[in-house]
């Protein structure tokens, strides 16, 4: 095994089983600790796809605000834990989990286990990958072909600041 | 190296995760975070094509998706606030009055 | 390659195994001996009442939602100042135009009053 598969594994299963740890968990506080860890699993893995500035970017942006946000709104709500999961477990509760069991084997079975396909021609990364993933590059394509949805970003995010601020603040003048 | 098959099957694996728990779980704000989750295994595969295909347009689409991610979480989690001031509670199951 | 990444993997090592040996060497080698007065929460105080969670102000998530906002903006900067001589005038006018727009937002924050602390 090579070293690069190795680290892939490790951060493969410190992802997917915090994902499953996020989902059981009664108590919102430990779901989104255990997301916050997804999250640098996942930031990893960008480390091996070597895209460093979207590694940073989602330690920055996912993990350092946006869980803040989530985890204020927790604290601000003050839940108590959901009952447990196994109680509520009906029959509704089964047949979401077979749908997404045939999903996800639906999916496994497009893009074929190791071999056959398009993606045979994708069996290492490109020559490329090492200087795009750079915050020079990144800068220099985001501002030249990526004009137009960067800008529209702001709006959105300008309507997300309105958005917000009408819908949580306490009195209607 | 590792091949993109197994980048792609971890991104399926992780977004099923999230199907899995915006269907069982009854808190909002799970089921929010959950979203999160799904968006963040798109990403993964944003990037892994970008990696593979040597073009950096999955790394910009990754950029614009964490815009997007931010503004929904700051939305979203308004409409939260402003559902548990108007009905004491965050379990979807209690918030049916456009069910018909 | 990957193996680049080596100091960085060690200085989170460093940093988890700093963390984890300083909060428990003291639990190692201090004296421990506890009777019931030591483990209530005011030792020589008032007996607590009710629990200690209580509900957050909505201004912590005001406060918390311009950071998201303004992160996300500082995220875009980054690129831009990294190739900010080569991108010249026109990124110049590019980022101006972004800011002014999420200006607008700070400034209807403002005039609502969602940063006034009481």
């Amino acid at each position: 095994m090579s070293s690069e598969l190795i680290v892939f594994l490790i951060l493969a299963a410190v992802g997917v089983l915090s994902g499953i740890l996020m989902i059981t968990r009664p108590n919102p506080v430990n779901s989104a600790l255990f997301l916050i860890l997804n999250f640098m699993a996942l930031a990893g893995l960008y480390i091996t796809l070597h895209a460093q500035f979207v590694a940073i970017i989602q330690i920055l942006v996912y993990a350092g605000a946006i869980m803040v946000l989530v985890l204020f709104v927790i604290m601000l709500l003050n839940l108590e834990d959901e009952e447990p999961l196994r109680e509520q477990m009906s029959k509704r509760h089964y047949g979401s989990l077979l749908v997404a069991l045939l999903a996800l084997v639906l999916i496994v079975q497009v893009i074929g286990w190791n071999s056959g396909g398009t993606l045979e021609t994708m069996r290492e990364q490109s020559p490329h990958a090492l200087r795009i993933g750079t915050v020079e590059h990144i800068g220099s394509v985001l501002f030249t072909e990526h004009v137009y949805p960067f800008e529209l970003t702001s709006i959105l995010l300008l309507a997300a600041i309105v958005g917000a601020i009408v819908m949580a603040k306490k009195r209607f003048p | 190296m590792v091949p993109i098959h197994y980048y792609l099957i971890l991104s399926a694996v992780m977004f099923i995760t999230g199907v899995v728990g915006v269907l069982t779980r009854r808190n909002a704000i799970i089921i929010f975070m959950c979203i999160e989750l799904m968006l963040n295994s798109v990403n993964l595969t944003f990037v892994a094509f970008s990696a593979y295909l040597g073009n950096e347009t999955g790394q910009m689409f990754v950029f614009f998706i964490m815009a997007v991610a931010a503004a929904e979480a700051a939305v979203g989690l308004a409409i939260v606030i402003a559902l548990f001031r108007n009905r004491q509670t965050v379990n979807i199951n209690d918030v049916n009055i456009l069910r018909w | 390659m990957i193996e680049s990444y080596i100091p960085i993997l060690l200085i989170i090592g460093i940093a988890v195994i700093f963390g984890v040996v300083s909060i428990n060497l003291s639990w190692l080698l201090g004296p421990q001996r506890p009777y019931r007065e030591k483990h209530s929460t005011y030792e020589s105080g008032v007996d607590p009442v009710s629990t200690a969670h209580y509900r957050f102000s909505v201004k912590y998530y005001m406060v918390a939602l311009s950071f998201i906002v303004f992160d996300i903006e500082v995220v875009f900067m980054y690129p831009w100042a990294v190739q900010f001589r080569e991108l010249g005038w026109t990124g110049f006018v590019v980022m101006s135009v972004f800011i002014v727009v999420l200006a607008v937002g700070f400034i209807y924050e403002l005039k609502k009053g969602a940063l006034q602390w009481d």
